[in-house]
Formats: C-alpha cells, sequence, structure tokens
C-alpha cells in the first residue's frame, strides 16, 4: 500500500465510511490461542467434545471446538478468516465476505457461539425456503456433534411441525416464513396455538438482500372476503382494444400509467356510455385503473410468469419467483384475469409487518453477505449495524473487464454470441447473467441458431436449479441465467465431481458475462463473485446496450446524440460511460427513497401494532376482559357462569380488537394514499400521517371496550360465543407502490422550475 | 403551549428541546461576541449615532443576523451566506446539467448537493466578510455618519501595534470560520433537535431583537404607548395564528384499490389550500423592489435634488406617506397572486393526480380538474393577498402613530411577525407530531 492509499484509508476511515469501522485486530489476535487448543482438541473422543462445547464460554473455546467440530462431521477445516467472520457476528456485525468463503459454517459456528453466549435461541434467516433446508441438513451433523438440536421450517409445514422446529436451539427459516408465523402468532385466540418462541437473536444470511431490498417489501396476512361482483374480466377484455400512446399514456419512468382524454371516452362508451367519474361508479372507475396497470405496466415473463393456472411474481432484485408474494389491491386479480385465469379473491388486510420492522424484533441481529459496504450507511441508519470486513482465504484474482457499450440491442446481442461461441470453442464454461426470464430465453434461442447448446435457468425451470448449478462450471458449459444465479450458488470449475478442473483452470477458469447492467450495483457485483471463487481464475464482463431499459428510464436524455464507436461497433465515450453509471445510481436511489418511505410510515403503524400486541397478551393470558365486563355490565356479567364469561368475555375482545386493527390499518393506508397532497399546504407529509394515525388509534382503543360491551349485552351466551372470523388466513406479501413523498418538490423547487420553465420557452 | 409541557415530560423529546436550546444559547453567544480587531466601544458610540438613519437592506440583513451584523461580531454572517448558497446551488441545477443528474441521483447524489453547498457558503462568506469589513472601514456600514477618521468611532481602531492587513485577514477569517459553524449549529438541530435548523436560528434572531427594540419605544413614547403597542402586537400574532392555519380542504378521491374500500367521510385524503398560500415572499419582493426608489435618490446630492426627485423622496422613498403605503399594499397584492401562481400549478397538480389514480370527487380529471382547482385558488387568493397586504403595512401605521421614522423593519413589523409566527408554528406541529407518535404510555397503563 502506497503512502497515498493509506493515507486515503486513513481519512475514510475517520469519516466512518461504512467497512472501516470495524477494527479486525483484537479478533485476529485470538486466532493463534484458538489454534493452539486444536491438537488437545483433537484428541477428545466425540462424546467429550460435546461436552465440552457444553462448558465453552469465551471466543476461543468457542472458535476452537466449532473447528474442531466441523472437522469431524464434515471434514472441513474452517479457515481463519471464516473464525474472523464467526467472531465478527458475535459481535453483532455484518461480515461481508466474498463469495465461495464458506457463510454456511461460518453462520454455523456464530448460531452455537450465540446459544453458548445465552443469545439463544438462534433463527438463522435465508432468502428462501430451499437454501434453510439445506443449510440446516447440511450442517446438521456439526450441530449434533456440539450438543444442539437444529431443525428448518418450510412453507409446506403444518403448525405442530412448525412449532416443534422452532422449538430447536437452532431453527434455519426463510425469512418471510417467519416473519408469517410471527404475525399469525399475533392473531391466535388461544396461547397454546403459538408456534414461535421469543425472538432473541437471528443471522441473516445474504444480509444486503433480506436487510434493505426485502425490507422495502410488507409481508401482509389477509383474510378472505367475499366477492360480490368480478368487474375485472370485463376490465382485462376492455384494455386489450386500446392502444398505447392514443388511449393511454405511460410515464417516462415506467412506474405509473393514465388514460389520455380520448381513451376515457373510448372506456366509457364501451362502458355503455357511463360516467365513469360519477359518485356511484368508483368500482367500475378502480376496476379500469387497475386493469390498465396490469395491461400497460406489467410485462410477462419479465415481472411474472405463469405456472400452474397462476401467477407468480418474480424478485426483480433476485430473478426467483419470489415465494407468496402478491400485488395488491386487486392488482394481483387484474394481471389474472389479463392472462385469462380465473382471478383468484383478495383479501382483507389483517394485519402487517415490514421486515425491517421485524427484524428490529430480534435483541440480536448480525449477518452476513458478499456485498455489504455499498449498503453499510443504509445498514447503519435503519439496523446499527457496523460492516466488518472478512478478507479472503486465498486473494481474488479474476479479471473484471470495463464495459463494452454498444448502441443497440441487435449489435449487442450478435457481439454477445459472437463471444460466447469463441469461448464455448475453447471449453471454457460461460455462464451468462440476464436481465428476465424472457431476455434468457431470447438469448438461448440465439444462441442454438449460432450453434451453441446451453442450459437455461430461471423462475420458469427453478426445480432443476442444483443440477444446472452443479455442472455449470463443466468443460465447455454454456448457461444462460437470470439473477437468480447471481445469488447463493457455489459455482465448481470443471463440474460437480470438479474432474476436468486443471483443464478448467488452464482455460482461465469461469468466465461470467452480464447482458446489461441491473438496477443495483451489488446485484452485478455478485454476478462477477460466481467467477474467482476461493483463489480460481475467472474472468467477468458485461456488455451493455444504450436500449437497456435502465439506460433509458434514468439516462436516456443525456446520452450523445452520436458517441464516439469502434468499426466494432463498441462504444468509447467517456459521457457514455458516465451516463451508464449515472443510470444505475438513480435506480439505486429510486429504490432507497421507496425503502425510506416505507419505513418512515412504518414506524408510526409499528408501535401501534407492538403497544395492540401488548393489549392482546394481556387479552389472551389473564382476565381482564371478564374484570372488565364484571365492572361495566355488572348485570348480565354476575348472572353468567364464571367459565363462560372468562372464555366468551375474552373471545369478543379479541375478536373485536383484530376486527378493529383491520379496519384501522385499512384506513391509513387510505390516508397513506393520499397524503403527499398535503405538502400542497406547505404541510409535512409525514407529520400529517401521524396527526391522523395517532387519533384514530386512540379511538380504536375505546372502541374495544365499548363494542365488547356491546357485544356482551346483546348476544345470548347460552352456547358460547362464535365470532364470523375471517376464515382464510393467507399470507402474503405485497409489493410496494411508488408515491413519492412529494412529487412537488419544495416551494423553492417549484418557483425555479416555473422560472426555468420560462426562460427555456421564451428563449 | 400545552405541548411544550407534555414535550418536556417525554424524556428524549426534553433531550432535543434542550439540546435546540443550547444550540440557540451558543448561537446567540457568538452573534453578541465582537470579533478580534474590532472596537465594542465605538461601535455602541457609532450605533447610537446613526439610529435614527434609515438604510432599509442593511437593516433587513441586520434583522436577520439578530444585530450582529452591525456590531461586527463572530456571527455577524449570520446564515444569510448559507441561505444564498443553497438558492444559487437550486438555480444552478436547472442550468448545469450535472447537477440536476446528482440531484435525481437520490440521498447519495443529494448528500454531495449539500457538500457543494457548504463549499459555495465558506466563498460566500469571505466575499461578504470582505465587503463588510471594507464597509466599516469606509464608514458605509453607518451610512457615513460615522466618521471613520475620527479614532473615537473607528469600528476597528488602527493604533494597535499590529499590522492592519493582518487584523483585517483575521476578521475576515474570523466571520468566515463563524458562518461555517452556523450553518453546522443549524444542520444540529435539524438532525438532533426541533424543526428546521435554519428556520430556528432566523426566529431566534428576530426574536433576539424584541427586548432592545420594545425597549427604546417605551424610552421614546412613553410607558402607555408602549403597552399600547405591546397589546396591538399581540393582537396581530393571535391574527397571524388564526389566519395562517386557514384552509380550504379539497377533497380528493384515489380510485386505484379495489379491496378494503370503506368511505371515512372522504376527510382523510385532500388538499389543503391555504388563505395565505404564498407565505412571507410576497412581502420581501415589494420591500424590495420599493427600496429602488430610495437606492436611486442614494446617487445625488440631497441639497440639489430636481422636482420630480423631491417628490420621489416624499412620496416613494417615505414609509409614511399614503402613496407609498399604497403601493406597498398592490404590489404585495400582485406579488401574492403571481407567487401563488407560479408555486402552485394546478395543471401539474391534476397531472399528478391523474397519474396515481386520483381525482375530485364530481369532477373528470385533467382539464376539468385544472380548472376547478384554479377557480377555488384564485377565490382563496383573495383575502389571502388582502390580510398579507394589511399586515404588511400596519408597521407603517405606526410609525405615524409613534411620530417616528426609524422603526422600518422593527421586529414589531409586519415581516417579521409572520416569519415569526411562521416558523413557531412549523415547529410546534413538528413537536406535536413527535410528541404522539412518543405518548402512548399515558393511555395504556
Amino acid at each position: 500500500m502506497g503512502v497515498s492509499q493509506r493515507l486515503k484509508s486513513r481519512f475514510r476511515k475517520f469519516l466512518q465510511r461504512p467497512g472501516t469501522t470495524v477494527d479486525l485486530g483484537p479478533l485476529s489476535k485470538r486466532l493463534g490461542a484458538i489454534e493452539a487448543r486444536e491438537e488437545a482438541l483433537q484428541e477428545l473422543d466425540d462424546a467429550a467434545l460435546t461436552d465440552a462445547a457444553r462448558e465453552a464460554a469465551d471466543y476461543v473455546e468457542i472458535c476452537a471446538i466449532g473447528r474442531e467440530a466441523a472437522r469431524r462431521a464434515i471434514s472441513q477445516r474452517p479457515y481463519d478468516v471464516q473464525l474472523l467472520g464467526a467472531m465478527a457476528l458475535l459481535d453483532k456485525r455484518v461480515a461481508e465476505m466474498a463469495t465461495g468463503e464458506g457463510k454456511t459454517l461460518t453462520a454455523t459456528i456464530a448460531a452455537y457461539g450465540h446459544t453458548r453466549l445465552g443469545n439463544g435461541p438462534v433463527h438463522v434467516l435465508t432468502v428462501n425456503d430451499y437454501l434453510a433446508k439445506r443449510d440446516a441438513e447440511w450442517m446438521e451433523p456439526i450441530y449434533t456433534l456440539l450438543g444442539l438440536t437444529v431443525a428448518s421450517v418450510t412453507e409446506l409445514m403444518t403448525p405442530e411441525e412448525r412449532r416443534e422446529a422452532y422449538a430447536a436451539d437452532v431453527t434455519y427459516v426463510s425469512v418471510s416464513e417467519a416473519g408469517f408465523d410471527y404475525l399469525r402468532d399475533q392473531l391466535v385466540t388461544d396461547v397454546a396455538d403459538r408456534v414461535q418462541r421469543d425472538l432473541a437473536t437471528c443471522i441473516v444470511d445474504e444480509a444486503d438482500s433480506i436487510l434493505i431490498d426485502e425490507a422495502r417489501v410488507p409481508m401482509v396476512l389477509a383474510g378472505s372476503t367475499s366477492v360480490e361482483s368480478d368487474p375485472v374480466h370485463e376490465a382485462a377484455a376492455l384494455m386489450r382494444t386500446l392502444r398505447k400512446g392514443k388511449d393511454y399514456e405511460v410515464a417516462e419512468d415506467g412506474r405509473s400509467v393514465a388514460f389520455t382524454e380520448d381513451g376515457l371516452k373510448n372506456v366509457e362508451e364501451q362502458l355503455g356510455g357511463i360516467d365513469l367519474y360519477a359518485d356511484d361508479q368508483v368500482e367500475k372507475l378502480s376496476a379500469v385503473n387497475v386493469a390498465l396497470h396490469a395491461h400497460a405496466l406489467l410485462r410477462r415473463d419479465v415481472d411474472y410468469i405463469v405456472r400452474n393456472g397462476g401467477v407468480e411474481l418474480i424478485d426483480e432484485m433476485r430473478g426467483r419467483v419470489a415465494q407468496r408474494r402478491r400485488w395488491p389491491d386487486g392488482l394481483q386479480a387484474a394481471v389474472e384475469a389479463k392472462e385469462g385465469l380465473s382471478a383468484t379473491a383478495e383479501g382483507e388486510v389483517l394485519d402487517t409487518i415490514t421486515v425491517q420492522a421485524f427484524i428490529a424484533l430480534y435483541r440480536t441481529v448480525c449477518g452476513m453477505t458478499a456485498t455489504a459496504v455499498h449498503v453499510g450507511e443504509q445498514l447503519r441508519e435503519y439496523f446499527k449495524l457496523e460492516v466488518a470486513v472478512i478478507p479472503p482465504n486465498t486473494p481474488n484474482i479474476r479479471e473484471d473487464d470495463v464495459d463494452r457499450i454498444y448502441s443497440a440491442h441487435d449489435m449487442r446481442d450478435e457481439a454477445l454470441v459472437e463471444e460466447i461461441k469463441i469461448a464455448h470453442e475453447s471449453g471454457r464454461p460461460v455462464l451468462i447473467g440476464t436481465l428476465d426470464v424472457k431476455a434468457s430465453e431470447r438469448l438461448a434461442r440465439q444462441l442454438a441458431d449460432a450453434g451453441v447448446p446451453s442450459n437455461v435457468l430461471n423462475a420458469k425451470n427453478d426445480a432443476e436449479e442444483a443440477s444446472i448449478i452443479a455442472e455449470a462450471g463443466a468443460l465447455g458449459a454454456v448457461t444462460v441465467s437470470t439473477q437468480m444465479a447471481g445469488r447463493g450458488v457455489d459455482i465448481r470449475l470443471g463440474g460437480s465431481d470438479e474432474k476436468d478442473r486443471d483443464a478448467v483452470v488452464e482455460l482461465g477458469g469461469l468466465y461470467v458475462i452480464g447482458s446489461g447492467r441491473h438496477d443495483s450495483r451489488r446485484v452485478d457485483d455478485q454476478l462477477r463473485g460466481r467467477a474467482g471463487r476461493q483463489g480460481d481464475p475467472g474472468r467477468s464482463v458485461f456488455f451493455v446496450s444504450l436500449e437497456d431499459d435502465l439506460v433509458q428510464r434514468h439516462a436516456g436524455d443525456i446520452i450523445p446524440a452520436s458517441p464516439r464507436m469502434d468499426i466494432d461497433g463498441v462504444v468509447h465515450d467517456s459521457q457514455v460511460e458516465y451516463a451508464v453509471e449515472h443510470a444505475q445510481r438513480v435506480a439505486e436511489g429510486v429504490n432507497h427513497e421507496i425503502h425510506k418511505n416505507t419505513w418512515r410510515y412504518s414506524v408510526v403503524i409499528e408501535q401501534q401494532r407492538l403497544l395492540l400486541a401488548e393489549r392482546r397478551e394481556r387479552l389472551l393470558t389473564s382476565e381482564v376482559a371478564a374484570i372488565m365486563l364484571l365492572e361495566k355490565s355488572a348485570e348480565k356479567a354476575k348472572e353468567t357462569d364464571e367459565d363462560v364469561l372468562s372464555e366468551s368475555a375474552r373471545a369478543i375482545a379479541l375478536y373485536h380488537l383484530d376486527r378493529l386493527w383491520a379496519e384501522h390499518l385499512a384506513y391509513l393506508s387510505e390516508v397513506r394514499e393520499g397524503v403527499h397532497l398535503r405538502a400542497l399546504g406547505k404541510l409535512d407529509p409525514l407529520d400529517e400521517f401521524h396527526r391522523s394515525a395517532v387519533p384514530a388509534f386512540q379511538e380504536l382503543l375505546t372502541q374495544v371496550e365499548t363494542k365488547t360491551i356491546e357485544t356482551f349485552e346483546e348476544v345470548d351466551l347460552e352456547d358460547g360465543w362464535q365470532p364470523d372470523r375471517a376464515e382464510i388466513v393467507r399470507p402474503s406479501a405485497t409489493w410496494t407502490y411508488l408515491v413519492h413523498d412529494n412529487p412537488f418538490g419544495s416551494e423553492l423547487d417549484r418557483l425555479i422550475a416555473a422560472v426555468g420553465r420560462r426562460l427555456t420557452s421564451g428563449g | 403551549m400545552s405541548a411544550f409541557t407534555s414535550a418536556l415530560r417525554t424524556p428524549d423529546l426534553r433531550k432535543k428541546l434542550l439540546f435546540t436550546v443550547a444550540i440557540v444559547g451558543i448561537y446567540r453567544l457568538g452573534a453578541t461576541l465582537p470579533s478580534p480587531g474590532v472596537s465594542y466601544a465605538n461601535v455602541r458610540a457609532c450605533l447610537k449615532i446613526t439610529e435614527a438613519a434609515n438604510n432599509d437592506l442593511l437593516n433587513l440583513l441586520n434583522l436577520f443576523s439578530g444585530g450582529a451584523l452591525l456590531q461586527l461580531s463572530v456571527f455577524a454572517l449570520g446564515i444569510m451566506p448559507y441561505i444564498t448558497a443553497s438558492i444559487i446551488l437550486q438555480l444552478l441545477t436547472v442550468v448545469i446539467p450535472r447537477l440536476e443528474q446528482l440531484r435525481k441521483e437520490g440521498q447519495s447524489g443529494q448528500a454531495k448537493i449539500t457538500q457543494y453547498t457548504r463549499y459555495l457558503t465558506l466563498g460566500l462568506a469571505v466575499l461578504q466578510a470582505s465587503a463588510f469589513v471594507a464597509l466599516a472601514r469606509t464608514g458605509q456600514l453607518f451610512n457615513g455618519l460615522c466618521d471613520q477618521n475620527d479614532p473615537t468611532y473607528q469600528i476597528i481602531p488602527e493604533a494597535t501595534g499590529i499590522p492592519m492587513w493582518l487584523t483585517l485577514s483575521v476578521l475576515v477569517m474570523t466571520m468566515t470560520a463563524g458562518t461555517g459553524v452556523v450553518m453546522w449549529l443549524g444542520e444540529l438541530i435539524t438532525d438532533r433537535g426541533v424543526g428546521n435548523g435554519m428556520s430556528v436560528l432566523i426566529f431566534t434572531s428576530i426574536a433576539a431583537r424584541l427586548p432592545g427594540e420594545g425597549w427604546s419605544i417605551k424610552e421614546s413614547s412613553g410607558t402607555g404607548k408602549f403597552f399600547l403597542v405591546l397589546g396591538l402586537v399581540l393582537v396581530i400574532i393571535a391574527l397571524v395564528v388564526f389566519i395562517e392555519q386557514a384552509q380550504r380542504r379539497i377533497p380528493v378521491q384515489y380510485a386505484k384499490r379495489m379491496i378494503g374500500r370503506r368511505m371515512y367521510g372522504g376527510t382523510s385524503t385532500y388538499i389543503p389550500l391555504k388563505v395565505n398560500q404564498a407565505g412571507v415572499v410576497p412581502v420581501i419582493f415589494a420591500s424590495s423592489l420599493l427600496y429602488l426608489p430610495q437606492l436611486y435618490l442614494q446617487f445625488f446630492d440631497k441639497n440639489t435634488l430636481k422636482p420630480y426627485q423631491v417628490w420621489i423622496q416624499n412620496h416613494l422613498a417615505d414609509p409614511v406617506s399614503p402613496l407609498y403605503i399604497g403601493v406597498m399594499f398592490l404590489l404585495i397584492i400582485f406579488f401574492t397572486y403571481f407567487y401563488v401562481s407560479i408555486t402552485f400549478n394546478p395543471t401539474e397538480v391534476a397531472e399528478n393526480m391523474k397519474k396515481y389514480g386520483g381525482f375530485v370527487p364530481g369532477i373528470r380529471p385533467g382539464k376539468p380538474t385544472a380548472d376547478y382547482l384554479d377557480f377555488i385558488l384564485s377565490r382563496i387568493t383573495l383575502p389571502g393577498a388582502l390580510y398579507l397586504g394589511l399586515i404588511s403595512v400596519l408597521p407603517n401605521f405606526f410609525f405615524i402613530w409613534l411620530n417616528q421614522s426609524q422603526y422600518q423593519n422593527f421586529p414589531f413589523g409586519g415581516t417579521a411577525v409572520l416569519i415569526m409566527v411562521g416558523v413557531g408554528l412549523e415547529t410546534v406541529k413538528q413537536i406535536e407530531s413527535q410528541l404522539m407518535q412518543r405518548n402512548y404510555e399515558g393511555f395504556l397503563r
């Protein structure tokens, strides 16, 4: 490191830049002591090791025993850097560890350590069920040797199985399952029905993905409501007759769409000459609006796929099917109608929690990922987590080429196919990351035309994921994938049995090609990270087209009309290179903005939810409801049998509490939708939101009581009381709309914009 | 008021409030702390002679800096350089595409722009500090009434044994550094205190002048009139508070959701149109414009004015002349309409509503909505404009009544009251909102 380099890193540290704030020095000093314990531990038999594991109380002992257990159970001796990572996790950090450095094993030692330090039970939160199950099974021998029980939770489990799994010392569970189990536990009417224990410690796998990307998506528990009419199919049929540009216009950023004057008239005519904006047509108007959104903004095989007679959403960051995710507010039904499927009933929101608020319920939070520094500021802002950068075990020797930028799609595709063909002919394995399902299929076709066979991995065939990935590093393999292959998969050179490893290394290792920049630098980096694992050779490059959505949406206006180009069509223009980077930063900024707004508006709801949970807990576990009724409705309460009173009082009170909460949530989302308009009256939208939310909640608390008394006095309690609960409780995570907090900008912005308009139109 | 007392009972809000008060204290301390090289005694002497003089622009600046400017104190420049820098950068985003692109990049880009604003603030501070030091040296800071060749009035005394260039550069550096500190104090309040830091500091500066000015009224006009003025000011403040909170709510409905739609009396979603939608800006525009005749006259010798210039002096440059008051009133009404039409663009609002599926019940989206908004807006702006005009010319009637002319822009005047009430209301609203979030304990246990 040169002097200027060193000065720069000092300065970054002084500025508290993420990734510089955690000093690994004290942790690495322990490595010697850990190694010194190794020999003695090796002499113990398994039973003695298990006994020793139950005694461990400090980092040295925990790491030494963890290492020995891993060596015996799965014949992998954890590297020093993995122990460093484990200690960083014990220190409640986010450990940044490169791909292939063995995060799973690191988490295992940390999970063991946390239980030993009294932070148990530990949940290891994964991004999906598959990983939860795989990791739990893979690591089980180690845990057994350490004297701990381990289990995993997956979607299809019954409540009993879940309860059993959560009773283990360490539970592997996808973050959405854990969140939904929490929400369901909040709605039980009998304490014995709960499945989760206390939320003590979580180790978050792929921390940036879960804590930042996923945090934008609220998890919603929905009950079914009876649907009287089905306006969505009629509306969907109508949409097919409309034309873009004439009947409706899509906003530049591709996130909103509205009818034109003509389009509106057209629709009204087709609906039988009605006035959609008349007071009694609100429902039709909503149906038409939602249908238009589904028709114009959501693209099949990009935003969703159709499989098994249903619409499944694709996670834009991961390229996978997003389990249980649905679009909110009837949009899901509209998309189903668009695809000619029968629309599933939309549920009423019973309870909701954001991933961020759910994680905050854990007393101890730590995590690991390969791309943490990039979101370090956000991790600090939202979770008070610092990033510890763990060095790789062997230095990374992957070559990262500069982007190859082409001015048009076909030029890019041609060059891309050519590049793949050349690499393939040499036998070098190639992994191509495409932006969406459609693009992956198109590229596979183009490759086939050029005589290059390829395996396709996308949301549609995710069942074959493991087998495709296993062979992606084999000699001559060409794998076309979406972002699915970008995270959490380990591609071994030479195929699953590594028999051609040397030959592949000779050829330069895995060649990773991105067919376009993603919405986030981290996703790009994750894709690159598939090559060059554990000191392997590798190479990565991105082929960018200036017609890519990302570039067009966010930087379309700053690309020079005729950029400088090579003979082979590669653009070499600093302005263009800047534009591509800029487009990505804007996309990241937009996502951050959504996250921030989701969070800012959920803070107050979260507080209210916690307060209500506390009150609900008391209703559930004590006789407060019965006591209240004895006071307020003494006459009837005294006549009633004591057991009947206790039971029915509880049931009635819980019923009203849950109902009122669902109504409260509906009210809040109503307010949220239009609260940005308050900025026009120079009011702060967030303050205004609180001003609506807080009195409504106070009202709710008193209403629980009055409604409980009312119901109690009305009903006949002879045969016990049965509420008409919203029966099917279906979990779903919804998708967040982009609604700017203040789309109009500050007053000064508006003033300047107006002046600017006048200047440009005048001059 | 009850908001404040209960805020004091909430631990972390109390911390925030006390933090803000402490920062304000530091700010006031720096505003009275004389810079090195400045003779405080001589400044006092000069202030005394020039009390009767009238220089609108410097007075306005002095008002914003809480009297620190004329004393050449450490915080003499106050937050004006920062405000100027923010405005300049905002303007530059229209001109320089790179800045506009940064702004689009969201938080990280915004952070960079803030950083540029800070650099520009310091640059402006050096310029302004040099300018004011130069003005002080030539005596123009006090309108030439304070002879700088006379050692008893020399603001920056020469006979100190320290070379003059050193004294002057230390002075400029001190004032620049002071601006940096003020900027930091403002940001601290925004981050960790209550309210918007910049607004709170302006509020402090204006409020800091109240006792002194009140005292001088008492001295010159007697206790009776002083209490009368005090009473009147309280009435005005009450009126301003009342009008500032008055709004017309235009209901808006969103038709994008199919489920969970209930009617909540239609009160939850609306566009609030304030009666005084324009705020204090038209007043500042109008007074700046009316300063021009005065500025024009300064180029001529007061004793050899031509007849039309005398007319200007008597009617357009004299705050107590009926014509001046009338023109001021009309200008404010004009600027109110002008400013509202610029900052509230009904077409843009209608477009935004349409984009997200919103509409005013009974009115079609697009042009009809824009027309409707325009109609309501022009009707509500009339009382707003009249109110602004009245509040702003009130101090001129005070002058006539008190038979004095030195109180232009004095802190009981319209501009100052409007700013103070505006900031006060905004801050109290913020406290209330934070309070509501934290105050559940009360009704839970």
